[in-house]
């Protein structure tokens, strides 16, 4: 099938979250948009007038349309802790919302962006759920079991070594820089600072979307804020309801801010420069972060750690 | 017989920027050999006349090879033995060729203040002038009983070999460090191509294209199927053409809005015999993809 003639949106991705929340993530992409000129000096664009499609149209006879256009893609990567520590509530609560979030992310991309997710859980082991980035379209969550130790310093050394155009990023159309997810409930087991370091060597780790949820009260927040390298991008959730709002909130607006251009390739007076996109783009989603945060309030202030 | 086409299109984002057509391709088919040509100019700022160095840069390329076939029952002879050599020497003459066009050009037409004040003086100095026209090029050769190709940066080269099988036969061991853009305006460029050479009785069809080709792709088995699906109508060349250009404008539309150029050379007596069954094999690949994507899916998946 053409990529043009792929399902129309049929809702807003951020349907299920808290109404104010939804409404911050709504306005991401006009700011996007705002701190893209503004980043340029110029005011925001005025919208762009769309070619008439009927010029484009995918012509049915036509057989070289049997092969779908792509835009660009865009890999969000979940880190995903499934040591012994995420036994019963907290394991049970992250299945169900991955199940739920996977066809809000769908919407997300659409007709302009490829997004693929992979997904690697660390414990004793540490394993990817696919053995390659899979499209959002094809995408199958396989309910996670916790057991073992925390291998968080093994699972970043995957992690790097699988962040590479020889190996995961290697699709054609051009990438987006990568969303990173790192969700956890406790400290790492081993030794994670080295394998940090070399992560942070990765080119697409720096220039990569990062965030981070610390799941219950045993999450040290001081660890995950070297992960993302900003305190905004780190969350706690301390209930089941907290966990599931905030996934959501992270895992959508990141695939947003991610998969939105922010570069005017061919703007010969002026470029921005990947460093300019990557710290405008995090510094967005650390607002958005933090502005979702802010509206979630007590909504679910029932259990803490005893809640799970 | 040998037959061919090229297209150039221009990417969106070059229109609305007001650029012009950054590639630049070309095709050459006689008794003895067909040449398919393809370049893509850097298009970004230093590169303000990118879109002439990829037009020099076919020229050359054409120019070469043609000088190289001067005597073309001797070239059919000693080639084989040393093909190695003689790539590398064609590569350099058309370094040597590109430059020297490079240079008339400029000497003929000095930069203008307008290509210049986007720069600070000291920004402007520090360009070397070969980097004003700086540009990839991409090369196949048919020749009889043989088949080579070369190409300096990106792009991409396809051939279909009497299997049917799409390929890219390209060896990428050659080339520049990972980290660097090869082009043809460096000044160590005759060391930074990559090549290939092949003794197959007959090709089908070979194709060059430019990377807006390729990125518009999000896998490479759909970059393939569609140089397949591709072949599989060249027997019907001549109403085929313009269904080509459309669908490049259209990939360039809807893909990454960069300018996109395939330039293509076929065996025409060959093509009459196998593009039914090219076609064939297309319609069945597309029978069966949903079978097959569910078979990779579940192959992929990790299970406890």
């Amino acid at each position: 099938m053409s990529k043009d003639n792929k399902n129309k949106p049929t809702g807003n991705p951020a349907d299920k979250l808290p109404e104010d929340a939804a409404k911050a993530m709504e306005a991401t992409a006009a700011s996007l948009q705002n701190l893209a000129a503004a980043a340029e000096g110029k005011a925001a664009p005025a919208p762009v007038e769309e070619p008439d499609d009927a010029l484009f149209d995918f012509d049915d006879d036509d057989p070289l349309s049997a092969t779908g256009v792509s835009k660009k893609s865009l890999v969000i990567f979940f880190l995903i802790d499934t040591s012994r520590s995420m036994v019963g509530k907290k394991i049970g609560e992250l299945n169900t919302v991955m199940e739920e979030l996977i066809p809000e992310i769908r919407r997300v991309g659409e007709a302009d962006t490829d997004v693929k997710i992979a997904v690697l859980t660390f414990g004793t082991q540490v394993r990817w759920m696919y053995s390659e980035p899979i499209l959002i379209e094809d995408f199958e969550w396989s309910r996670l079991r916790a057991d073992g130790v925390t291998n968080m310093g093994e699972a970043f050394r995957e992690l790097s070594s699988r962040m590479s155009r020889n190996s995961f990023l290697n699709s054609p159309s051009l990438s987006f820089a990568p969303v990173i997810f790192l969700m956890t409930d406790g400290y790492p087991s081993d030794d994670y600072k080295e394998a940090l370091e070399e992560l942070k060597q990765n080119s697409w780790y720096k220039f990569g979307l990062k965030a981070a949820l610390g799941i219950g009260s045993e999450a040290n927040d001081e660890m995950l804020e070297e992960f993302t390298g900003s305190k905004d991008t780190v969350v706690h959730a301390y209930s089941g309801g907290q966990l599931a709002a905030m996934i959501k909130i992270i895992a959508v607006t990141s695939a947003q801010i991610g998969s939105k251009s922010m570069t005017l390739s061919d703007d010969v007076n002026h470029e921005l420069s990947e460093e300019e996109v990557r710290s405008a783009k995090q510094k967005l989603l650390g607002q958005q972060i933090q502005d979702s945060m802010t509206n979630l309030g007590d909504a679910d202030a029932i259990s803490l750690d005893t809640g799970w | 017989m040998f037959g061919g086409f090229s297209h150039s299109v221009i990417g969106a984002s070059h229109e609305a920027t007001g650029l012009v057509c950054q590639d630049h391709s070309a095709y050459e088919v006689n008794e003895h050999y067909a040449i398919a040509v393809a370049a893509d100019g850097h298009g970004s700022k230093k590169y303000f006349r990118s879109h002439v160095g990829s037009q020099f840069a076919v020229e050359a390329a054409l120019e070469t090879v043609r000088r190289f076939y001067m005597d073309p029952e001797r070239f059919e002879q000693d080639f084989p033995a040393n093909h190695r050599l003689v790539i590398k020497n064609i590569e350099k003459q058309i370094i040597v060729n590109w430059n020297t066009r490079v240079q008339r050009h400029l000497e003929q037409n000095p930069v203008r203040l307008e290509e210049s004040k986007k720069f600070s003086k000291e920004e402007f100095q520090a360009i070397p002038k070969e980097s004003y026209y700086g540009t990839t090029l991409i090369v196949a050769v048919a020749g009889k009983g043989f088949q080579f190709g070369f190409q300096i940066g990106d792009g991409s080269l396809v051939a279909l070999f009497e299997d049917g099988t799409p390929v890219m036969p390209m060896n990428y061991d050659e080339s520049a460090p990972a980290n660097m853009t090869a082009s043809m305006c460096n000044s160590n460029a005759a060391s930074m191509f990559n090549s290939f050479y092949t003794e197959h009785e007959k090709v089908i069809a070979m194709f060059t294209s430019t990377d807006g080709l390729y990125t518009s792709f999000s896998n490479e088995d759909d970059f393939l199927e569609y140089h397949l699906i591709l072949t599989g109508q060249l027997d019907r060349l001549e109403e085929f053409g313009k269904s080509v250009q459309k669908n490049l404008v259209k990939r360039s539309h809807f893909g990454t809005e960069d300018d996109i150029s395939l330039s293509c050379i076929c065996d025409r007596e060959l093509l009459t015999e196998m593009a039914p069954v090219l076609r064939q094999k297309a319609a069945d690949n597309k029978a069966h993809a949903a079978e097959r994507k569910a078979k990779r899916l579940a192959a992929l998946k990790n299970t406890d």
